[in-house]
């Protein structure tokens, strides 16, 4: 194939799909600007994905924790300044990591579900057969879930944040000898309050990110099984770009 | 059957009054036009039907009769042509009123289209519950007398996929009626159901119909059984309506195709 004509292809291709997203999430918050969505269907998302996720949002963030404690354990055993363990390691979780794989664990869950389950209703008529019943697809499936997904993971990145500095907590403990109330004095004393906060607003867009891109692919199946399939793949693969550019801009912003 | 009793008293008078001209247009489509890629599906068709008809669409597998019924449900957008429905111009509406205008046609899926996360009773009930404005014990009694229309008075605590084709097609039919739509589009009511109860489905299209004064479009293959549900037929054929009438006249016609369609479908039995 012609290079030129195979790099214009690519570009049309992601142009394509960025218009879509954009297009969905104006939708999307026109919906719900307008008090225009379906309140059943949002308790019912706000349980499901909150259920769904919170063991495997809980597990990563103490692991991410520990990590974080074990990694920087040499050195400070090294120079004995177990003070700074508490600032270094909450200072990545809360600002950095924790979000971001919080966010990846997510996407993965709740995401790449969301899109099969859209995109199963899509290829088997549902969708229409919603339309057909005077009823709007966007108030009844899409704006619940894209306010499911924004609340819950913010609450599960707020949750988990927490979580992993137990999990720091317990390795400098159990781990490295640092007492866990030296490790929490770390934390409390280094003026976190602003990377938990950053943190958080990573969750919010996030949330805000993965699921309209989930929504996207899965409203926009089209080929049976193997459609579905494809979508899930590329929901999978938009999110976590998705996660990366929001992380990177939202890092400088706050910097 | 009809609420005329002329009908009942002369059978034979019974197609003519079908097409009695007073009755004001429910569905007029002209011109209409649709291309997939380079596959042109819908060629210019032209078709009317008026309040209380019940109208038999036939043609061969493929040959648009879904794409046409979606369309006219604004489910998608054709490439050429007009449509105009239950008084509105079905193109010039927005989204937001297209809706509104839904809430007076049902629609029949040639594939169920159930939602598969509800019960069946839950089904049924969803275009009422949306609608709002009825209590629950009246949802309850509505949907059971639906699904005991449909032959099917014990499954509305069953799951979709715990029913076969042919009952899926059933309660597909008792919730496209749950709301006492005006007009029904049914796209292939009985396909998958046995002599019997595709019997007994046609003479239920034409019983609510009476009833309710509705007007039908049937989709079907099955032109023995449909019969005494329809007044008159449309044939796609190629794409093009190859022609529209009644029974008789599709019998009295001379091009070959038509003859060929009605007489293979009549052979069948
Ligand atoms: N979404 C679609 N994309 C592409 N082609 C389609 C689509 N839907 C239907 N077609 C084509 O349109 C033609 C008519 O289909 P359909 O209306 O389903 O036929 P039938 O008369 O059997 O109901 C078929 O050739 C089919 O391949
Ligand atoms: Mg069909």
């Amino acid at each position: 194939m012609n290079p030129i004509a195979a790099v214009g292809r690519m570009f049309l291709s992601v142009s394509d799909t960025v218009g879509g997203i954009t297009l969905t999430l104006a939708r999307i918050l026109r919906a719900a600007s307008r008090l225009r969505f379906d309140r059943d269907e949002t308790w019912l998302n706000l349980y499901k994905v909150g259920v769904k996720s919170y063991p495997i949002v809980i597990m990563t963030a103490i692991f991410t924790g520990a990590i974080m404690v074990i990694q920087s354990g040499q050195y400070v055993k090294q120079t004995g300044a177990t003070g700074l363990l508490g600032w270094g390691a909450g200072y990545a979780v809360l600002a950095e990591v924790g979000p971001v794989l919080i966010g990846l664990m997510f996407s993965g869950r709740v995401g790449a579900n969301n899109t099969a389950e859209l995109g199963t209703m899509k290829v088997t008529e549902q969708i229409d057969a919603l339309r057909a019943l005077a009823i709007d697809p966007m108030q009844h499936l899409v704006v619940p879930r894209f306010l499911a997904m924004v609340v819950m993971l913010l609450l599960l990145t707020a949750l988990g944040d927490l979580f992993a500095l137990v999990g720091g907590a317990l390795t400098s403990q159990f781990i490295l000898d640092v007492d866990w109330r030296v490790f929490f004095n770390g934390v409390f004393n280094s003026q976190l309050l602003d990377e938990y906060l950053v943190g958080l607003t990573k969750g919010v867009t996030f949330g805000a990110s993965i699921s309209v891109v989930s929504c996207f692919y899965g409203l926009g199946v089209s080929g049976g099984a193997a459609g579905v399939g494809r979508a899930v793949n590329n929901c999978v693969v938009t999110s976590a770009i998705g996660i990366f550019v929001w992380d990177y801009i939202i890092t400088y912003l706050a910097n | 059957m009809r609420d005329d009793p002329m009908a009942h008293a002369l059978p034979w008078l019974k197609p003519a009054l079908g097409r009695l001209p007073e009755k004001p247009v429910v569905l007029r489509v002209s011109g209409l036009t649709k291309w997939f890629g380079d596959v042109c599906v819908l060629d210019r068709v032209d078709f009317e039907m008026r309040e209380g008809e019940v109208v038999g669409l036939i043609g061969p597998g493929g040959a648009g009769k879904t794409v046409f019924v979606k369309i006219c449900c604004g489910l998608m957008d054709p490439d050429g042509g007009q449509i105009e429905i239950l008084g509105e111009n079905l193109l010039e509406l927005k989204e937001k009123q297209r809706q509104r205008l839904r809430e007076r046609i049902g629609l029949v899926f040639q594939n169920y289209a159930l939602f598969d996360f509800m019960t069946v009773g839950d089904n049924v009930a969803f275009p009422m519950k949306q609608r709002g404005g009825a209590t629950l014990a009246e949802i309850e009694a509505k949907v059971q007398e639906r699904l005991t229309e449909v032959d099917l008075p014990k499954v509305r605590h069953l799951m979709p996929n715990e029913l076969s084709g042919g009952m899926k097609k059933r309660v597909g039919l008792a919730r496209a009626n749950i709301n006492d739509p005006e007009l029904i589009f049914f796209d292939d009511p009985t396909a998958g159901l046995d002599p019997v109860t595709s019997s007994k489905i046609f003479n239920l299209i034409r019983k609510t119909q009476a009833h309710r004064n509705s007007t039908c479009l049937v989709i079907s293959h099955d032109i023995d059984r449909m019969r005494p549900a329809c007044d008159r037929y449309i044939l796609l054929y190629e794409a093009r309506v190859h022609f529209a009438g009644t029974e008789a006249e599709a019998m009295a016609a001379t091009d070959p195709i038509v003859r060929e369609f009605f007489r293979k479908e009549a052979g069948l039995k």
